[in-house]
C-alpha cells in the first residue's frame, strides 16, 4: 500500500518531467565521451564541443564522462551510447585497450568512430592526434635554445622512461640541439614520475651538480612546477631557462616570475571541436585527404596516414608554445 | 518464507519498473529497444555477481565483508590470459583455449577466495582489514604479472561467444548471472550450508555453541566469493577482448551500494537472492537511462545515493502510521520494573 502510494507519486512527478524531454530528436546525434568529467583539461575539451554544437546546429552535439577515473565506466557510458545508436561517438579512451570490443559493436552497428590520444586505436574510422611528437620535442628544443642563446649545459626531464611520447620528445630535443655546438646535453632524460615535489628535489640536485647548468627541457604535465620552483628559490629566473610541457592555469605564477620561461600543450577545446569536424565529414561520407584542412585553428593541414586498424591515422599542427606575453589567451 | 509480500521487494519491483516507463517515455520508446534491453542485460552481470560476492560475505556475520572481489576478478583475468596464452593458440584451439581460460580463472578465483577464508577463519582477522589487504595483494601481483599494461586475451570463438553472444534473444552472461543466482539462492535457502551461514551470521556465538564448524563456513563462504570473482573475469575477458588490473576500480563501492539497496544486513544473517538480482538491474536502468537522457554521469550518482537514501528511509519508517491509526497501545517501553528491586 505504502509503496502503491509512493509509486505513484513518483510516477507522477516522473510524467510530468517527460513532457519537458519529449522534443522531437530527428537531427543526427554526435557524442563526445572523455576520459573523466569535472578536471580543467576535458572541461576545457567541454567549451570546444559547445562552441561546435552552437555553430552546427543541424546536428545534436554534447559531451559525456565519467565522473572517476575508471575505464570501466568510461566503457559502461560507451555502451549505452552504442545501444542509443547514436550517428556519432568521438572518444578520448581512458585505455584504448579496454574499449576495443565495444567500438568494434558501434561501428558494426553503423556508428561513425572517431578517438583521439589513442593512435593505437584498432577500431576506429580516423584517430586524430594534436600533433608529431618529433615536431613538437624540436619546438620545445628550439625554444629553449633561443632562451639559453645557443649556449651552455642542459638536461631534460621525463615522466617516466616508460612513457614512449616523453621520449620521442626529449630525442627529438637532443637531435635538434645538437644544430647548436655550443650547447651540450647532460644527464638526460631524468624520470620526474609526474610529481612536482619530487621533480623540485631532484631539479635542486642537478643544480648543485651542474653550478654552470643552463637550462631545463620538461615533459610529465607538473614537471615545470617542481623545476620552477628550484629555479625560483635559487632566485636563477632569467639565468636558467625552463621549457617544458604544462597547462597555462597552474604554470601562470611561475610563468610571471620568469622561473618557467615558456610551456607547451595542445588545446583540449580544439581537439574537442576536430574530433567532431571529422566525425561530421565521415558522416556526410566526405573522404579524408592527406593536407585537408578542418578548418579548426591547429588543424588547417592534417596528415592523413593508414592507421593501425582499418582506419586512418590524422595529426594536425595544433601545439602551442606559449610565455610570458601570451599564456593568457588560453587560460585553462 | 513469509506469507506477506517482502516490503524489499514490492519496493524494489516498482522502482525497476517505474524506471523503466520513465525511460521508455523520455526516450520515446529508444529505451526499451531490443538492442538496449540487450546490451542492458550484458552489463548487469559483472556487478551483480560482485554484489553477490559481498552480500555472501555480509550474511556470515561479525562484520563480513569482500572488499578483493574486483582486483581479484582482474588478477584471474590477468592471470589465465598470461598462463593459458603460453600453451594454447587461441586460434589453432578456440575450444581448448576456451575451456582452460574459464577453468584457469576460477581456479585463480578460488585460491584467492580461500586465501581470504583461511586469513580470516583461521588468523581471526577482521574482514574488511584482511580482504583490504588482499585487495592491494591481488592487484600487486596482477600489476607485475602484465608488467602494468593490459594484456590482450586470445579471441577465441567459444570465448568471446560467452558475453557477446545471445539464446533466444538474451545475452548468455544475462542467463549465466541468473543461472548463477538461482543455484546460489536455493544453496542459501535449502542446503544446511545456506542456513548454518544465515544463522552464524545472526549470532556467532550461538553458532559455535551449538557446534558449527564455522572455519569451514567461513572457508567456503569467502572461496565463493572468490568463484564469482573467477565468473567476473571470465565475462570481462570475453567482452572486452583485453584485461587490465585497474579494470573496474569504482565498481567496489557500486557492488556494496547493490548489496544495501537489496536489504541485506550489514550486521549478517539476512540476504536474499531475488533483492539483489533487482537491485542490480534497478542501478543499471537507472544508469542506462542517464546516459540516454545525455545526464551527466554526476548526476546519476546523485540518483543513485537519492535512490538509497529513500529506500533505507522506507525501509526504516514505517510509512503506514501515517495514514493508518494504530491501534494497539505500544506497552514494551513502560512496564514496571520488577518488583524485587523494592528491596533495600
Amino acid at each position: 500500500m505504502i509503496h502503491k502510494v509512493l509509486f505513484t507519486a513518483m510516477a507522477a512527478a516522473c510524467l510530468s518531467g517527460a513532457s519537458a524531454g519529449l522534443q522531437a530528436q530527428e537531427k543526427p546525434v554526435m557524442a563526445t565521451v572523455v576520459k573523466i568529467s569535472g578536471i580543467p583539461w576535458f572541461d576545457r575539451m567541454h567549451v570546444g564541443v559547445k562552441e561546435f554544437a552552437a555553430a552546427t546546429p543541424s546536428v545534436t552535439a554534447f559531451q559525456n564522462g565519467p565522473s572517476n577515473a575508471d575505464a570501466a565506466q568510461q566503457l559502461r557510458i560507451v555502451e549505452d551510447l552504442v545501444a542509443r545508436k547514436v550517428n556519432t561517438l568521438a572518444v578520448v579512451p581512458m585505455d584504448p585497450a579496454v574499449i576495443e570490443g565495444v567500438l568494434k559493436r558501434a561501428m558494426d552497428r553503423g556508428i561513425v568512430v572517431v578517438t583521439h590520444e589513442a593512435d593505437n586505436q584498432k577500431n576506429t574510422n580516423a584517430n586524430i592526434e594534436a600533433f608529431d611528437n618529433a615536431d613538437y620535442g624540436r619546438a620545445l628544443n628550439e625554444k629553449l635554445a633561443s632562451c639559453m642563446g645557443k649556449q651552455g649545459k642542459w638536461t631534460s626531464f621525463v615522466g617516466s622512461l616508460g612513457s614512449r611520447t616523453h621520449i620521442q620528445w626529449v630525442d627529438a630535443g637532443a637531435e635538434n640541439a645538437k644544430k647548436y655546438a655550443g650547447m651540450t646535453l647532460v644527464d638526460a632524460k631524468n624520470e620526474s614520475f609526474d610529481d612536482a615535489n619530487r621533480t623540485y628535489e631532484k631539479a635542486k640536485e642537478i643544480l648543485r651538480k651542474h653550478p654552470d647548468l643552463r637550462g631545463f627541457q620538461s615533459s610529465a604535465g607538473n614537471d615545470v612546477i617542481g623545476i620552477g620552483r628550484a629555479i625560483e628559490e635559487a632566485g636563477l629566473q632569467g639565468k636558467v631557462c625552463l621549457v617544458g610541457t604544462g597547462l597555462p592555469n597552474p604554470s601562470a605564477k611561475l610563468l610571471e616570475s620568469g622561473a618557467i620561461s615558456a610551456i607547451g600543450f595542445w588545446d583540449p577545446k580544439y581537439a574537442g571541436i576536430a574530433m567532431n569536424k571529422i566525425a561530421k565529414l565521415l558522416l556526410e561520407k566526405k573522404p579524408l585527404t592527406d593536407g585537408m584542412n578542418l578548418e579548426v585553428k591547429g588543424y588547417e593541414k592534417v596528415s592523413v596516414k593508414k592507421g593501425p586498424g582499418a582506419g586512418v591515422l590524422m595529426v594536425g599542427n595544433a601545439m602551442v608554445i606559449a610565455d610570458k606575453s601570451n599564456y593568457k589567451e588560453y587560460l585553462f | 518464507m513469509k506469507p506477506k509480500t517482502d516490503p524489499q521487494l514490492a519496493f524494489l519491483i516498482s522502482i525497476n519498473v517505474l524506471i523503466l516507463l520513465c525511460a521508455a517515455i523520455l526516450s520515446r520508446g529508444a529505451f526499451i529497444d531490443s538492442y538496449n534491453l540487450q546490451s542492458m542485460a550484458a552489463q548487469v552481470p559483472e556487478l551483480g555477481l560482485l554484489a553477490i560476492g559481498v552480500m555472501l560475505a555480509m550474511s556470515s556475520g561479525n562484520g563480513g565483508i569482500d572488499l578483493s572481489g574486483t582486483a581479484l576478478a582482474n588478477l584471474s583475468g590477468v592471470a589465465s590470459a598470461l598462463l593459458v596464452s603460453a600453451f594454447l593458440s587461441a586460434d589453432a584451439d578456440p575450444w581448448a583455449f576456451t575451456v582452460a581460460f574459464v577453468a584457469v580463472a576460477m581456479l585463480v578465483g578460488l585460491l584467492g577466495g580461500v586465501l581470504n577464508g583461511l586469513l580470516i577463519a583461521h588468523l581471526g582477522l577482521t574482514p574488511i582489514l584482511c580482504t583490504l589487504g588482499t585487495q592491494m595483494l591481488f592487484t600487486g601481483v596482477a600489476v607485475v604479472l602484465s608488467g602494468g599494461v593490459s594484456v590482450r586475451v586470445g579471441s577465441a570463438g567459444p570465448l568471446m561467444e560467452i558475453a557477446n553472444g545471445l539464446v533466444c534473444g538474451v545475452p548468455i552472461s544475462f542467463v549465466i548471472f541468473c543461472v548463477i543466482s538461482l543455484l546460489i539462492g536455493m544453496t542459501l535457502k535449502f542446503s544446511p550450508f545456506g542456513i548454518q551461514l544465515f544463522l552464524m551470521g545472526t549470532n556467532a556465538k550461538a553458532a559455535r555453541y551449538s557446534g558449527f564448524a564455522l572455519s569451514r563456513i567461513l572457508i567456503r563462504t569467502y572461496g565463493m566469493c572468490g568463484v564469482l570473482a573467477g565468473v567476473v573475469a571470465v565475462l570481462i575477458a570475453s567482452r572486452n577482448v583485453n584485461v587490465k588490473w585497474d579494470y573496474g576500480q569504482s565498481y567496489l563501492l557500486i557492488a556494496i551500494l547493490i548489496t544495501v539497496m537489496a536489504g541485506v544486513k550489514t550486521e549478517g544473517g539476512y540476504g536474499r537472492m531475488i533483492c539483489i538480482f533487482l537491485s542490480a538491474t534497478a542501478l543499471q536502468l537507472l544508469s542506462s537511462m542517464f546516459n540516454f537522457l545525455d545526464a551527466s554521469n554526476f548526476i546519476r550518482d546523485f540518483a543513485w545515493g537519492m535512490l538509497l537514501l529513500i529506500f533505507l528511509a522506507t525501509m526504516r519508517y514505517d510509512l503506514k502510521s501515517l495514514f493508518i491509526r494504530t491501534t494497539s497501545i505500544p506497552t514494551s517501553s513502560v512496564q514496571r520494573p520488577p518488583a524485587s528491586t523494592n528491596h533495600s
